[in-house]
């Protein structure tokens, strides 16, 4: 008996060790740029051209990001942003996992179709719907405002795949002791399904907040007017130029950029980990 | 008699219509939008791709000429449509299998319950798939330089010389390949952590105390359970590898002699020469060939206990 | 396969569209240059919009604030556009009608703009086109029709390092092309470089570097009916530009934004062609007085270079024409061309401007300026970027050895063709 549990234990060891290495490893394969562009956005563009590439700064500088915002007006940019993302990343998660919900779990005609459908245009690029979607958009008056950037993102057939196929892994025996309890489908939803979902539905808003906090082209094209402009949309208008681009604030603006997003994913990861949460079989 | 068995009919018929309305009540809100912002625009450029338009018709899109599948019959005799098309299938053929193992394999290790630091390492795998696709093309840049890059120089000290990465025909995609692995893994590894996560916990104490051992525990209990995800990462993965566009347009601009030329790429270009319709038809072509390898994946990796 | 619903829907949706479809069709198109519609005089008045991209959008405001102070009743907003997705930009606000008053435009991309029949016309007697470069002004005609008037403009000239010159005893200038591939190679030789020159392999915007060696030797794109690529001057220049990778005179390897500077500066390349931006770009990497700048050679015609720059538009549908042409007169006045000048370091597009100090004092300046009377720009078609993009594929081609010159210049032909000048 001891030998056994020795022997995994060992066993265990070994592979922890071999993990530990496998991922660190990775790790630094995987933040290596990340960090040289952080490093870099402190230094004068000609140190960030220099060739062979520099790793630490020679003499940091905060000149780049001063640079960035004595140009940008970056709080009215930054609002935008982030109002933008916000609001479609809470209408996400609502939108699609109550259809998530339907086409998962429950019967209705036509249901098949409309995931067909949905599926499909997942796969039609979207450089191709731009221009009909901003005539749609100037039809129905929604050109240079916050709307005309939310609406049409906010209901992504991404999320409702998402969502679907995690919720079919919810057992049906839990949802139909639920129904013989009485409970109306809304409370089933609210109360049983998206508790059940915390994993998924913090993906799914890590994932559309990312989408809508890097979202270029839909906000270049609908806003007419500079106070519309999203974040990506202004750093691109300063930092790439005719003939040249301007590495000083590029980098800075990326890291910028990147900062909401890191911080909403760290934010909601832990929420990959299920809690004490019951597997509800009991 | 007739008294008791109608209203049971009709009390049948009423829990249908209940239950369509429920259906269709949570489905709803979303249908409404989709249809109208997504679908709307998906079935007007369908419409672009069966005529010429071009951007001299921007003012009037109706006053085109109707060439039905004209555009599509054009795309076929394309030199540049096909090199792009073989180079697509290369990169989904050999990039989706390699980034779903990677992510897969990183999701398992960090959720094995064997390692701390995990919000360190969720982050950190995460970082590629958040950072500027541009500020990572300045890094990948240097990293690839043919005299100075990190890539040679390690190749170095085992005596290698290694070529002028992104200016070779033959390494310029397995390069972009490898880039967008390490790119994605990321997502995948989001996505597959969710899923581990809701896997009970118990079933594999159960297993256990049966004395099932690690790899089988992760054979026959940990993959059935991951069915419905995998066939998500991997439609989601296949359909952003099939449109695979900003590796070839910040890195190599589809060189060296269009080896590394996507089909999406090619795409946005006629885009940008105004061709409208015929670059809708490429678009549609795209669309075709992603919706073909989703049914495939469908198939795959359908879940048992489906509808 | 398909279920019964869905083969339905798809059967529905066909129809739809195809009911739609019978109700489309091109109408007829009339040609012939157009007159615009006169200006009134006077100062500008009411409200007027202006799409400007990059660095001038940016910038533009300084501009407008002059112009308000000389209009007190006009109201000139400026929207910065980013250059990144400019085009589309562009194209979606025309389809949706959301354009501005008036819009600065890549001189590539008035052929395609104005066919959509979204510009105005230039007003007659509004600008005396003999005030422009001339390769600037037919920029901006379209079929006869001048749709957009010259705003700045640029040229491409050699860019050579004065310490490898030295040393390999090039001294002057070469005036042709013979005199050009013999100081290339003394650069090469005797001046210690690796590479004499660096000329573009191909891929995009190659065609900037080897279309001037074209019309160095006499040749041209379209001469208004018919493309001539497949002439023995398109042929020649091909295998001119050939003939530096064949040679060992330049490196077939692309070089990126970034990567060139670096290596002009210490010598590697010894040369290479650019436009005023590149002053810059070396000069913050401490390579100020280090190198020359070489006008184009001659081949068989005169030594012409490139032009480019950025143009003014004015939209059809515009609330204010008048305030907005008045706008776009102010913009070409001399004076505040030398402005321009000074606050985003554009060249002017206006030649009298380069009589004003800040530029006639300029050394360097005045080898662009002098460049700029001979340089020339691609037809003004809608679908030069298409053209374009095959050329260069074909280039690059050249360049890395897979192709002969006359094969080259014969697909070339044959791709214009097919693809047709927009008419």
């Amino acid at each position: 008996m001891t030998t056994r549990t020795d022997r995994l234990r060992s066993r265990d060891h070994v592979a922890k060790a071999t993990l530990y290495v496998l991922l660190f490893g990775g790790l630094a394969a995987v933040v290596g740029p990340f960090v040289w562009m952080l490093l870099s956005s402190f230094k004068p563009e000609a140190e960030i051209r220099a060739n062979p590439p520099t790793w630490l700064p020679n003499d940091p500088t905060l000149g780049n990001y001063g640079k960035l915002f004595d140009r940008l007006d970056f709080p009215t940019y930054f609002v935008n942003s982030a109002s933008v993302a916000v609001l479609t990343t809470v209408g996400n998660l609502l939108f699609c996992s109550a259809a998530g919900y339907a086409l998962a779990k429950l019967p209705f005609p036509g249901k098949r179709l409309l995931f067909g459908i949905v599926l499909g245009t997942l796969m039609v690029p979207s450089i191709v719907t731009i221009v009909p979607l901003f005539v749609l958009s100037s039809n129905l008056g929604l050109v240079n405002t916050l709307t005309g950037l939310i609406l049409p993102y906010l209901a992504q057939a991404f999320g409702v795949f998402l969502m679907r196929q995690f919720i079919q892994s919810i057992p049906n025996d839990l949802l139909e002791a639920a129904r013989i309890d009485g409970a109306s489908e809304l409370r089933i939803y609210w109360q049983i399904v998206l508790p059940l979902c915390r994993p998924a539905l913090a993906t799914l808003g890590i994932l559309t907040f990312l989408a809508s906090w890097n979202n270029f082209l839909w906000p270049l094209v609908a806003a007419t007017t500079e106070d519309k402009y999203t974040l990506p949309v202004a750093l691109a208008l300063y930092a790439i130029g005719q003939n040249r681009t301007e590495y000083d604030l590029l980098l800075a603006g990326a890291v910028i950029v990147v900062l909401p997003v890191l911080i909403v994913f760290v934010l909601l990861q832990r929420h990959f980990v299920r809690g004490i949460a019951t597997t509800g079989l009991k | 008699m007739a008294v008791a068995s109608r209203p049971r009919r009709s009390g049948a018929l009423s829990r249908a219509v209940s239950k369509a309305l429920t259906g269709w009540g949570f489905a709803f809100p979303f249908a409404a939008l989709f249809l109208v912002f997504t679908a709307g625009p998906v079935v007007a450029s369908l419409a672009m791709s069966l005529t010429d338009l071009r951007s001299a018709d921007l003012l009037d899109p109706f006053g085109v000429d109707v060439v039905g599948v004209d555009n599509y019959v054009k795309l076929f005799a394309d030199e540049k449509f096909l090199t792009a098309v073989g180079n697509t299938a290369i990169f989904v053929v050999v990039g989706v299998p390699l980034t779903m193992a990677l992510s897969l394999l990183v999701a398992l290790g960090l959720n094995s319950g064997l390692v701390r630091f995990r919000t360190l390492f969720r982050v950190g795998y995460y970082l590629p798939v958040v950072t500027s696709i541009v500020a990572i093309s300045v890094v990948w840049r240097f990293v690839l330089q043919p005299d100075t890059g990190l890539a040679n120089e390690l190749l170095g000290l085992v005596g290698v010389d290694g070529p002028n990465w992104l200016n070779n025909e033959t390494f310029a995609l397995p390069t972009l390949i490898v880039m967008g692995a390490w790119r994605n893994l990321g997502f995948g590894m989001v996505i597959f952590l969710a899923g581990l996560q809701a896997i009970p916990k118990d079933l594999y104490e159960a297993a256990t105390i049966d004395g099932a051992k690690r790899f089988a525990q992760f054979r026959y209990l940990t993959l059935p359970m991951l069915r419905p995800t995998m066939l998500f990462v991997a439609v989601i993965t296949t359909i952003g590898y099939v449109q695979f566009f900003e590796e070839p347009f910040v890195m190599t601009q589809g060189g060296p002699l269009d080896s590394t030329l996507s089909m999406a790429y090619h795409t946005y270009n006629q885009f940008g020469f105004g061709n409208y319709g015929y670059a809708s038809a490429m678009g549609y072509v795209l669309f075709v060939v992603v919706v073909l390898l989703s049914i495939a994946w469908f198939r795959l990796l359908r879940n048992n206990v489906d509808d | 396969m398909i279920r019964p619903t869905r083969r339905t829907v798809l059967l529905a949706a066909l129809t739809a569209v195809t009911l739609a479809a019978s109700a489309c069709g091109r109408g007829d198109e009339d040609t012939g240059a157009k007159e615009g519609e006169a200006v009134t005089q006077g100062k500008a008045s009411g409200e007027i919009t202006v799409w400007a991209m990059g660095t001038e959008g940016e910038k533009l405001s300084v501009l407008a604030d002059a112009f308000m102070k000389e209009n007190p009743d006009a109201k000139v907003t400026i929207t910065p556009v980013p250059w990144d997705g400019a085009h589309n930009k562009l194209s979606a606000a025309i389809a949706g009608q959301q354009t501005p008053d008036v819009t600065m435009l890549g001189t590539t991309w008035i052929g395609e703009f104005a066919k959509t029949g979204a510009l105005d016309v230039v007003p007659p007697d509004f600008v005396d086109k003999a005030d422009f470069f001339p390769g600037a002004w037919e920029t901006g005609v379209v079929d006869g029709t001048s749709y957009s008037v010259p705003w700045y403009v640029e040229t491409r000239l050699l860019y050579v390092n004065k310490a490898v010159a030295e040393k390999a005893g090039v001294t002057e200038a070469p005036k042709t092309w013979d005199e050009l591939k013999q100081a290339v190679k003394d650069l090469q030789a005797k001046g210690g470089a690796k590479w004499g020159t660096y000329l573009q392999p191909g891929q995009q915007g190659a065609w900037q570097t080897v279309m001037p060696f074209v019309w160095q030797n006499g040749g041209d794109i379209y001469d208004g009916s018919k493309f001539t690529l497949d002439t023995p001057e398109v042929t020649e220049a091909l295998e001119y530009y050939k003939s530096f990778y064949d040679e060992g005179l330049s490196t077939k390897d692309r070089l990126r934004e970034g990567e060139t500077e670096p290596k002009v500066l210490s010598g590697e390349i010894a040369s290479f062609v650019s436009g005023p931006w590149h002053i810059a770009l070396l000069d913050e990497l401490g390579g100020k007085g280090k190198y020359d700048l070489w006008p184009m050679p001659s081949g068989a015609g005169d030594a012409t270079s490139f032009i480019g720059g950025s143009n003014m538009s004015v939209f059809k549908n515009t609330k204010n024409r008048d305030a907005a042409w008045k706008f776009v007169s102010y913009l070409m006045r001399p004076d505040v061309q030398v402005k321009w000048y000074q606050t985003v370091s554009d060249l002017p597009s206006v030649q009298a401007a380069w009589d004003d100090k800040a530029l006639a004092d300029d050394p360097q300046l005045k080898v662009f300026g002098d460049q700029l009377d001979k340089a020339k720009a691609p037809p003004s078609i809608p679908t030069w970027e298409q053209i374009a993009a095959g050329v260069d594929t074909e280039l690059e081609k050249v360049a890395k050895g897979g192709e002969s010159a006359a094969d080259a210049a014969k697909a070339m032909q044959q791709q214009a063709t097919s693809i047709g000048a927009g008419g």
